[in-house]
């Protein structure tokens, strides 16, 4: 077989496993959902720890909320809504909002991420048109002295070090 | 009599270290070398001044001498042996005076290891920067975070350090090895201001701090881990990463400082990015100060938090004074700093240093803006928000993976300029590794896109870190497992172990909270859980509960434990590891009166154990970095040759035929010796 060939097989069996992999994830059981919300909750008692890993007493009331929420049926995001909306205010919840000013926390690195490798394509543009450097009788010099057995360092390893 | 031994040691440390700043001015001003051979003398002072203070301090802590404040407030004569050793850097002025020693200890290192080349101004300079350094944390300690100040009424006991730092032994290696690190980095900043200052900035100096750096790096992978590893085991909730504030504050630096260990070997071998390397190594050590910043001034809500104290300002403009200066020298220097010489493609080893750099500068920038954040949106919008978990998981999931695809690809990748062809043949037998990894995992059961993925970058990138090590053992015998390239690719693969912890620990966790009476039990993820009985024992430092529970046949003892002064019980979880599954048992709630029963938290997640087998392995191959590899001669070509020879700029539509036979260093080859 080919190598070309064996890398279109790759893909294809790639595709294939990861579409069988991603399709069993369904609905999730009520406690792994308390879990999951818990996560996304910043416990009010506690320095930013969140409702799920402590177990102070307020943590502990925001998980029965939760857990009652659950099993009147309300779906993950009403009861983030609820709880942001309520006696806490919307820094309760550990996920920044994605409007007003907050959406920055989301808008900014990518963007930061996104200029960055921007710039880089360019400078990969520049030094493409720029051909290489032209070696001067200096370099040339120099270049022949490095190739020359240095006295100091037969094996080549650096100045002694 | 501690306190006053102490307060002459941090006097001592001080004086020494302006009069070595004084000494290094005047020998560089006047011209006249001759006065650098006095260095060393300062340093020596310096390193007696800071081994006396702790000495003091130990001493105090140990004798239970409660007329030095800071023993009144953090000692207490409950506490065991060696948890009074570690109680000097359980609080905020002992741990700077951890800091100051630590910072001692490589000042003597460095003079050390540059003795013979005391009157070479490079050193001298980087020399000066060190002790500018030791004198403004001494400083720390004269006035605003004096350790040894005094009570006038000595209490008969103290309160004992924070309960969660006493249950753990990592509690007492967690913080020195992190100092190792952190303070560790001065060393290249040094140097980096010494080839700013003296304008040699061409050269030698990089391979000079590289080691230096190494050792810090690796240090600082140690701390990480191990505090890792210390909220896994004490902190009840089966976590290990919160991205709390404090925590990102020791992973920036980290991050930026494994960014210059890749990009120096451009510099090395291309002469190019001398601007970034100077920018990445002050930029790491500016990070460590404003870690310490975060972590000190109570500005942000951290469990990890020291208390609030007045140092936090000054903090914050020691971190400005770097940065202004660092700035200042590099706009300096400028045109001097700009190297000659161009990348050819971006498909080439520095093609992929470049990337990695970006990647791993964003992530940096990602984990600091998202922890300062909620400052900024106070201070402009007048709204309070919360940056967590879920933010930082969303955002540094992608770059994750972005790297482990690097990672993958490479090492493979020839200097210069690769071609499609070689990277198809060194590439193929990774991938195929990786995508056997996902079908293997979908065939065994997991479900699940993002992990799913994950394994099987992680398994890629494993796979094309062991093809180098097998090469270079076929190559070279054991000498394939020593130097920077070698010892580098076994850090991938510890690297990789921990990905494939990360990924399953933090995808398929299982929790429950379950209220049990004796002889009752609880399946979860196919792991049976019983409960036998109930245990409670007093010893001197405290007051232990423990319940009974047989995890698969094994006895587990999760407890709740008691410390004499302490307001509240801690938990203290029990974890049995596997390859696979590790389960995790917390007692939140000791029997009730009522019925017996316990409320105990039950979390099964797969793959934890890797993460800490990762940092192992990720140590070892810092260690191999370290030790010199292969030794080749410098003019040995290892790379694709150029296209062009000769004067003759080429047209742009000059179609020039690919070369393949450029001898490479990955090749099979022996390389050909010239000379």
């Amino acid at each position: 077989m080919s190598r070309r060939l064996l890398w279109v097989v790759l893909g294809v069996v790639a595709v294939v496993a990861l579409a069988i992999g991603s399709r069993g994830a369904g609905p999730s059981s009520a406690e792994e959902r308390l879990w999951s919300i818990a996560d996304g909750v910043r416990c009010p008692q506690c320095s930013g720890q969140s409702v799920a890993d402590s177990d102070a007493p307020a943590a502990k009331a925001l998980r029965d909320q939760i857990r009652a929420d659950i099993e009147a049926g309300r779906s993950d995001d009403t009861i983030r809504a609820r709880l942001a909306d309520g006696a806490y205010g919307e820094d309760i919840l550990l996920n920044p909002p994605r409007s007003g000013f907050a959406a920055l926390v989301w808008i900014v690195p990518v963007a930061v991420v996104v200029v960055a490798f921007g710039g880089l394509a360019l400078a990969f543009r520049r030094w493409e048109r720029q051909g290489p450097a032209t070696p001067s009788r200096r370099d040339r010099e120099l270049v022949a002295a490095a190739l020359g057995p240095d006295p100091d360092d037969p094996h080549g390893e650096g100045a002694g070090r | 009599m501690n306190a006053s031994l102490g307060t002459a040691g941090v006097a001592l440390a001080l004086v020494a270290s302006v009069g070595g700043i004084l000494t290094v001015v005047l020998a560089q001003a006047k011209g006249r070398p001759a006065l650098l051979r006095q260095v060393p003398a300062f340093v020596g002072l310096v390193a007696l001044g800071a081994v006396l203070a702790t000495a003091a301090m130990q001493r105090a802590l140990i004798t239970r001498d409660f007329s030095v404040e800071f023993v009144a407030q953090n000692g207490s004569r409950a506490t065991s042996l060696p948890f009074t050793i570690s109680t000097m850097w359980s609080a905020l002025e002992g741990s700077i005076l951890l800091w100051g020693l630590v910072l001692a200890g490589y000042l003597v290192a460095v003079i050390w290891k540059f003795r013979t080349r005391l009157e070479d101004p490079l050193v001298a300079w980087a020399m000066l920067a060190m002790f500018a350094v030791t004198a403004f944390f001494f400083g720390l300690m004269v006035g605003p975070a004096d350790p040894f100040g005094t009570v006038a009424n000595p209490p008969l006991d103290g309160p004992g350090p924070n309960p969660l730092l006493q249950d753990h032994l990592l509690m007492a290696f967690h913080p020195p090895m992190l100092y190792l690190g952190y303070v560790g980095f001065t060393v290249p900043f040094a140097f980096a201001i010494g080839a700013l200052a003296t304008g040699r900035v061409g050269e030698g100096w990089l391979v000079e701090t590289r080691r230096w750096t190494l050792f810090a790096w690796g240090f600082l992978t140690v701390g990480i881990v191990l505090g890792a590893w210390w909220s896994y085991e004490v902190l009840g909730w089966g976590g290990y990463w919160a991205w709390d504030p404090v925590e990102n504050a020791s992973l920036l630096p980290w991050l930026t400082g494994t960014a210059y260990l890749h990009s120096v070997m451009v510099q090395e071998r291309r002469g190019m990015l001398r601007v970034w390397n100077l920018s990445l190594l002050c930029a790491t050590f500016a990070l460590t100060i404003l870690g310490t910043f975060l972590t000190r001034s109570g500005v942000l809500d951290s469990v990890h938090a020291f208390s609030e104290s007045s140092i936090g300002p000054i903090l914050l403009g020691f971190f400005g004074v770097v940065v202004l200066v660092t700035l200042g020298l590099i706009g300096w220097r400028g045109e001097q700093l700009r190297a000659p010489g161009r990348i050819d493609s971006p498909l080439s080893r520095e093609g992929s240093f470049l990337a990695n750099n970006l990647l791993f500068a964003g992530f940096a920038f990602v984990v600091l803006f998202g922890t300062v954040f909620p400052l900024i949106a106070e201070a402009i919008d007048d709204r309070r928000v919360s940056v967590g978990v879920p933010y930082f998981n969303r955002m540094a999931g992608p770059i994750g993976l972005m790297l482990l695809f690097l990672m993958a690809v490479a090492p493979a990748l020839p200097w210069r300029k690769a071609s499609p062809e070689t990277l198809s043949q060194r590439l193929l037998w990774p991938a195929w590794f990786g995508v056997g990894v996902v079908v293997a995992c979908v065939a065994a059961g997991v479900r699940g896109l993002v992990p799913l993925v994950a394994f099987g970058m992680a398994a890629f990138a494993g796979g094309a870190a062991l093809r180098q090590v097998i090469l270079a053992t076929r190559r070279n015998g054991w000498r394939g497992f020593v130097g920077r390239t070698n010892g580098g690719m076994i850090v991938h693969l510890g690297v990789v172990l921990v990905a494939v912890g990360l990924a399953g620990s933090g995808s398929f966790a299982e929790q429950a909270e379950a209220r049990l009476a004796p002889g009752d039990s609880r399946v979860v993820h196919g792991h049976e859980v019983t409960y036998v009985g109930y245990d409670e024992s007093d010893e001197p430092s405290r007051l232990i509960r423990a319940a009974e529970v047989r995890v698969d046949g094994r006895t587990l003892e999760p407890r709740l434990q008691r410390f004499p002064n302490a307001t509240q019980e801690i938990g203290k979880p029990a974890v049995r590891y596997g390859i696979g599954d590790t389960v995790y048992l917390a007692l939140i709630q000791a029997p009730r009166s009522s019925d017996g029963t316990i409320l105990l938290r039950i979390i099964v997640q797969p793959l934890v154990g890797w993460l800490w087998a990762g940092g192992a392995v990720m140590v070892l191959g810092t260690i191999l970095s370290a030790f010199p590899g292969r030794r080749r001669r410098g003019t040995e070509p290892v790379s694709a040759p150029t296209r062009w020879s000769g004067r003759r700029r080429p047209a742009p539509d000059d179609a020039v035929p690919e070369r393949t036979d450029a001898v490479d260093p990955d090749d099979e080859r022996e390389p050909v010796v010239t000379g």
